[in-house]
């Protein structure tokens, strides 16, 4: 599961209408975003590709880099005026707790964005696969002419609710995308299942 | 593999009472207790100052005595002044309001309830760290009513020593109150910390997909600042009264001057971290007022990116003026002037607001609401006590105010009533949002009239007593203050018999207030995420990121 870098710096996203690749980045390894999910031909079989999926975050790196200096350096003054008296030491430990426990709950905050569906398509078989952090990876196959993917408009956990069947048991995927991405991602799995991806190098 | 939920996955909320409002991570409960709770320290600490203002009212001691705390004067017994009584008072008093009662109300209340909505955020991005800090906040509150009530200096109940605890009063003071009231102070900063990590990481990490930081309303956005504050400010003060703590029960001596401390060095640390708070309390109040300016005038704010960055501005320069606290401990001339100059720099974000308040308005179809009085009422006294801020920061003039009922008048125009007014404009804004209830419209304009009178009242004759001279924190004084003293008490009565009417007004409203039906009850200009959800919410929202067309009005950035 490589996910391409693209040197497009952005903020937000924006739709890329009516092309198969979109850029995507997990934010907690730097790439920059445009959609989070992308699609890519297969390096190995020639009708194969593969579609990947992760949760948005909004923070971007530079801006978490940015923010955490600004902070350091707002307590970096009082701790300056302090160096040498001993009524630094009473202030130091409550410091570092706090610039931890930041620096904690943002980094677990990204990590918890850090879930991954890759779907992937070679010539017979269909594979879907969930990687959450600190979990086994989730594996879900079947062969690709039974694999159909299904829009639940109203009746799902969340509005264009999307799932795949055709195996032992009907899965979820994209969940975690915005309406208006499943209902555009529907359209592209439907089309990739039955024709494959047209990708313009 | 997370398999299909497409059937039965119903969003029915079958929690029962204790399961809700007990153990819940769900901000908007939480949000909701973080209101009532703060409303009840609220009532006890406002009891308070109507005893002292009771006692304020004639010269000579009637109500404060050593015989025993009377209601009722009664000249043909004999009165001796209990000093301890009314320091203990003015302490809680301080103490409540600054810790348990203003910064949980804006912060932990609204803040809970609406920058995740805002943001368009399913819930904070730590939950159950958002339960902890709420019964931390409880237990704290109970530890400071625990210090009131407990054995302290001068062998009487309590400690007598003002809210910023200085050495080396607090330090020499007697019983195990003084401990209890710092780690009632521990127990509420650690709440604070633990709210304010939580509302940064939401913040900065679950904004809704196309909602860049120049586009997070304003409310969300104070949120933002007062958090950063608080994670910068409130570990200065733990360590401060840890240091205390060390002080009194283990013999260091870190400012204590007969082993090599300066006491002077605590009012420093106290006001670094105190100076902040004062705009900790207040920016959350800014961010509501905003909302509430726009939606009356039927325009969107004017200068949204001024507004912004002026609370930054205003969060930066609150960490580099904290000694003008202290202009009479002796500082050179140097220092004084620096601050001098650093606190003045200040009433420039401050005026962009301000003007860009007045700007909103200016041309808007104003309508006069009751969340748009108290969002005026909001405006004319923070500008007042602003201006009385400014001439508080000259150093020269700072030496004949110091401790004088002039710096009385100031700070409460600010924070009592600059504060404690954006809180009702958020009541008042958001009960039919929280509720489902509409008050009636009558009654919120009763309150906002009494209270505004009464809040005048009570504190304009305070400049004239400072100007005269008569010094703050004193249970009597000579017969030459009597008039405006007496004014001033019957200003305090008016304020808190609105207070009283304002608590029926909400045990009217939610028990038999008007159902509102549609999700916004105001106007189009109301044009928060929080209002596309019904009335009140239902237990999950934005469990599906929102549509950008949903908060992205174009007009407001």
């Amino acid at each position: 599961m490589n996910i391409q870098t693209a040197p497009l710096e952005t903020r937000g996203r924006f739709f890329v209408p009516a092309t198969h690749h979109r850029v995507g980045r997990i934010p907690s390894t730097g790439y920059v975003c445009v959609m989070p999910y992308e699609w890519k031909k297969s390096e190995t079989c020639a009708d194969g590709w593969e579609l990947s999926l992760w949760p948005y975050r909004s923070l971007l790196k530079k801006d978490f880099v940015l923010f955490f200096g600004a902070t350091a350096v707002v307590i970096a003054l009082p701790l300056m005026a302090l160096l040498g008296q001993s009524v630094l030491w009473g202030i130091l430990p409550f410091f570092a707790v706090t610039a931890w426990g930041l620096w904690f709950a943002i980094t677990k905050s990204y990590r918890s964005g850090e879930t991954l569906e890759v779907f992937t398509a070679t010539r017979d078989t269909v594979r879907l696969v969930r990687h959450t952090p600190k979990r086994p990876a989730q594996i879900w196959e079947t062969n690709r002419y039974w694999a159909q993917v299904h829009l639940h408009p109203s009746d799902g956990p969340v509005e264009n609710y999307l799932t795949l069947r055709g195996g032992d048991r009907e899965v979820e995927i994209g969940a975690f995308l915005d309406v208006s991405e499943r209902l555009a991602l529907y359209d592209e799995l439907k089309r990739a299942l039955v024709q494959g991806i047209k990708i313009p190098d | 593999m997370a398999d299909a939920a497409i059937h039965g996955h119903d969003h029915e909320d079958n929690r029962n009472f204790f399961t809700r409002w007990f153990m819940s991570t769900n901000h908007k409960d939480i949000g909701i207790l973080y209101l009532f709770v703060a409303g009840v320290v609220g009532f006890i600490s406002v009891a308070f100052t109507v005893y002292m203002r009771l006692e304020l009212m004639e010269p000579g001691v009637q109500y404060m005595c050593t015989e025993g705390a009377r209601f009722i004067a009664d000249a043909t017994s004999e009165c001796t002044p209990n000093g301890h009584l009314w320091n203990v008072l003015i302490t809680y008093h301080g103490v409540l309001m600054m810790f348990f009662v203003v910064i949980p109300a804006l912060f932990g209340g609204f803040g809970n309830y609406f920058m995740p909505l805002q943001i368009g955020a399913p819930d904070m991005a730590f939950p159950r760290l958002n339960n902890l800090s709420f019964w931390m906040y409880v237990a704290g509150t109970s530890l400071g009513v625990a210090s009131m009530l407990s054995p302290g200096g001068n062998g009487q109940l309590g400690s007598g020593v003002g809210w910023v605890l200085y050495p080396p009063l607090s330090t020499s003071e007697a019983g195990m109150s003084m401990d209890l009231a710092i780690f009632a102070v521990h127990l509420s900063g650690a709440s604070s910390i633990l709210g304010a990590i939580n509302m940064i990481t939401t913040f900065l990490n679950m904004r809704a997909p196309g909602m860049t930081l120049h586009k997070v309303p304003l409310f969300a956005w104070s949120i933002f600042v007062t958090a950063w504050l608080i994670l910068l400010a409130l570990p200065v003060l733990a360590g401060a009264i840890t240091m205390l703590l060390t002080d009194r029960n283990f013999g260091t001596t870190f400012f204590q001057p007969e082993g090599g401390g300066d006491p002077i060095l605590y009012q420093h640390i106290l006001w670094f971290f105190g100076h902040p708070e004062v705009y900790i309390i207040v920016i959350p109040g800014f961010g509501i007022v905003s909302h509430v300016i726009a939606t009356f005038s039927r325009k969107p704010i004017f200068g949204y990116l001024p507004m912004v960055y002026a609370m930054v501005a205003i969060g930066v320069l609150g960490f580099v003026v904290w000694a003008h606290h202290m202009y009479t401990v002796g500082m050179s001339l140097t220092q004084q002037s620096y601050f001098m100059l650093a606190t003045m720099v200040i009433a420039v974000p401050t005026g962009v607001k301000i003007f860009s308040w007045i700007a909103t308005m200016w041309g808007g179809s104003v309508e006069f609401k009751t969340p748009m009085l108290w969002a005026l009422g909001f405006l004319f006294l923070f500008t007042v006590g602003g201006v009385t801020g400014i001439v508080l920061s000259q150093a020269g003039v700072d030496r004949v105010y110091h401790d004088t009922y002039y710096v009385v008048a100031h700070f409460h125009y600010v924070m009592s009533l600059g504060a404690v007014f954006s809180i009702f404009a958020g009541i008042y804004f958001y009960l039919p949002k929280m509720s489902g209830r509409m008050y009636p419209e009558w009654a919120g304009k009763l309150h906002f009239w009494a209270m505004f009178i009464g809040a005048n009242l009570t504190f304009f004759p305070q400049h004239f007593l400072g100007r005269q001279g008569m010094p703050r924190r004193y249970i009597d004084y000579p017969d030459a203050y009597a008039t405006w003293n007496y004014i001033s008490s019957w200003g305090a009565f008016l304020s808190f018999a609105s207070f009283v009417f304002f608590i029926g007004v909400m045990a009217w409203t939610l028990t038999r207030g008007k159902r509102v039906t549609e999700n916004n009850p105001w106007n189009e200009y109301a044009d928060t995420l929080e209002w596309t959800l019904p009335c009140p919410p239902p237990e999950h929202t934005f469990e599906t990121l929102p549509k950008q067309s949903d908060w992205d009005k174009g007009h407001s950035h």
